[in-house]
């Protein structure tokens, strides 16, 4: 556990950046010829001086388009890639330097790849991993009972994991991860092609680590609802930049276009009333004919009950249906206009440093 | 130790793995035995039709071979990473050993260890004895001490030729023909290196000195005054090669890129 107490930072980046040069191929069979003797090359920056603090115990969810740099930077913040500049650390180390040392620390799981032997039972692979990971024989006892019960592995244990299914194999990488409980756990996309049960039972099981061991949770993922199940704090990544950093609350309110509310009426209310009868709250009323009627709540306005309350004095409804903006269309909205979001999210952080 | 307990629980999990496919496993341990025995008749049968050979006679010759089959069955065993390239660094399965807090470069050699490589190399011992009794060598109680202190330096010529030669991966992409090139050079060293030119024996000595994982230290028990100094050099050698390739490996995993997403 070297150094955590003295930072309480589980994770400390700053202006990290990892280019890779990839080769440009010319056209044609000239193009291959002229590649013989003279190659070029292109410089691609998959993570551009990003700046990252997260705290101990926490739970932070990393998303971003595909090949926006998220596994890049988990796979350097994991000690698999050295950084091209930057400082880094990680745990109190830093991950590339003593790589042996970190990882002892720390727990890996890659949704599309996995870290258990194919061939023999899953058992067998916890055992040979207590080994590597030197845990003393009753910790790993107790460790195992604890896993087996919450990921109810037990049915598992004794089949090889080429005979598991995608989920029960899930169950045993994450058993795997944890077995010689690393102060922080980093996912890589730990929910990729799972049914809705085992998303919700990984989630369950993830969220109690946290609470149980204050085990710090980094996960990338494309599924917003474990983000919304687990993360405490989102950050949000597009070409290698960090383009939003904060709590979800602050997202939905800051990108969320604000609650609507449909109301239907069972006798005519013309909207010219409905707007008199809401003037104190901050509301924009739109209607296609007097029965029906839309209300969109400003992203500040949190008084939902007082704008039911108001219409209800002056109109007999019939229906009412809130909707508010979901997440996985906010992200979008990011992810459409990521250059421009950069820029603002720039202005916003300078803003708070100056504040 | 904590090594040691590793290397063994590798080991025992290679079994396992092996003995979940029951017919394979016999029929590998069978196979295995029948191809060394095939060599061993092989090289037998071969050298009937040498007779002396720069000076080499025929037994010597055979003696050599034996000698140099028990390195090779150690670096069968161990270091043929032939399939690296492709699985952990194109696949991306570097990335799990690299997660893992043993040295990647053992983690890799255990998990591609194959044990039974290793019949070669008894195989090889026993032509040599065979070929030793042929030239009436007396064998003094030391030299079977001897004998192991230049086999774990053959080996670990072998091994650190191919370390370096492996972790070309990280520095390209493409698969490159210096290993099946590799394949070819080692075979010169089974044979007396004073047969090639001043050129080849130069390069066999010095720059990739597989003359060291056969014929060399074979001479030291056939009581070739030139080669006998080379023969003690073969532990030095060894430790040399065997470092320069691990610093090569170590450098080139700061390389490694990872694959896709």
């Amino acid at each position: 556990m070297g150094g955590i107490g003295k930072t309480m930072l589980a994770v400390d980046v700053r202006n990290l950046r990892k280019e890779f040069k990839v080769q440009k191929s010319r056209e044609g069979l000239l193009g291959a010829f002229k590649d013989l003797f003279r190659r070029e090359y292109q410089r691609i920056v998959a993570v551009d001086n990003i700046t990252l603090q997260i705290p101990q115990g926490e739970i932070c969810g990393y998303i971003g388009e595909n090949g926006a740099g998220k596994s890049t930077t988990i796979k350097m913040l994991s000690g698999i890639l050295v950084p091209t500049s930057g400082e880094i650390r990680v745990g109190g180390y830093i991950p590339y330097k003593e790589r042996e040392k970190f990882v002892r620390n720390i727990g890996v799981v890659f949704g599309q790849r996995s870290q258990l032997w194919w061939d023999i039972a899953v058992i067998e692979s916890f055992r040979l991993l207590r080994k590597i990971y030197r845990v003393p024989e009753p910790d790993f006892r107790k460790r195992m009972d604890e896993l087996v019960e919450r990921l109810r592995l037990q049915e598992l244990l004794h089949r090889p994991v080429r005979k598991l299914s995608l989920g029960q194999r899930m169950r045993c990488e994450l058993a795997a991860a944890l077995l010689h409980n690393p102060s922080i756990v980093f996912l890589d996309e730990p929910t990729i092609g799972l049914d809705v049960m085992v998303k919700a039972e990984i989630r369950q099981f993830l969220q109690d680590i946290n609470r149980q061991y204050g085990t710090t949770i980094m996960l990338t993922t494309h599924d917003l609802q474990d983000i919304e199940a687990l993360c405490s704090r989102v950050v949000i990544l597009d070409e290698g930049k960090i383009i939003y950093d904060g709590s979800l609350e602050r997202l939905k309110q800051e990108w969320g276009k604000g609650k609507e509310i449909l109301f239907r009426f069972s006798a005519p209310c013309p909207v010219a009333v409905l707007k008199e009868t809401t003037a104190g709250i901050d509301v924009h009323w739109q209607a296609e004919h007097d029965w029906e009627a839309k209300a969109t709540l400003a992203p500040t306005e949190t008084d939902v009950s007082g704008l039911i309350a108001a219409v209800a004095s002056r109109a007999q409804i019939a229906d009412i249906q809130v909707l508010e903006t979901n997440t996985d269309e906010i992200v979008r909205e990011i992810y459409q206009s990521g250059a421009e979001a950069a820029v603002a999210m720039e202005e916003t952080v300078e803003a708070t440093v100056r504040v | 130790m904590y090594y040691a307990s590793i290397i063994v629980d590798y080991l025992k999990t290679y079994m396992k793995t092996r003995m979940t496919y029951r017919a394979d496993f016999w029929i590998e341990v069978v196979s295995d035995l029948a191809y060394q025995v095939m060599n061993l008749f092989f090289v037998l049968v071969v050298f009937q039709h040498t007779n002396l050979l720069a000076g080499w006679t025929r037994e010597e010759i055979i003696f050599i071979y034996g000698y140099f089959m028990i390195p090779y069955g150690i670096f069968s065993c161990f270091f043929d990473l032939w399939d690296f390239a492709d699985r952990y660094v194109i696949k991306g399965e570097m990335d799990r050993v690299l997660t893992r807090p043993v040295h990647n470069l053992v983690q890799l050699v255990l998990e591609n260890a194959d044990p039974p490589a290793l019949f070669g190399s008894l195989t090889g011992f026993l032509i040599m004895v065979y070929a030793g009794w042929q030239l009436g060598l007396e064998p003094r109680w030391y030299d079977w001490l001897v004998l192991l202190v230049l086999v774990i330096g053959s080996a670990m010529i072998y091994g650190g030729i191919y370390i370096a030669l492996t972790s070309v991966a990280f520095y390209s992409d493409s698969k490159t023909g210096i290993v099946p090139m590799m394949y070819n050079i080692q075979n010169y060293g089974r044979y007396p290196v004073d047969i090639y030119n001043k050129t080849i024996r130069f390069l066999l000595t010095w720059v990739i000195p597989f003359a060291f994982v056969g014929v060399y230290p074979a001479a030291y028990f056939l009581d070739k005054e030139i080669t006998r100094i080379f023969a003690l050099l073969t532990p030095l050698v060894g430790a040399i090669v065997l470092m320069l390739g691990v610093l090569i490996w170590n450098i080139g995993v700061k390389r490694y890129r990872g694959a896709g997403s």
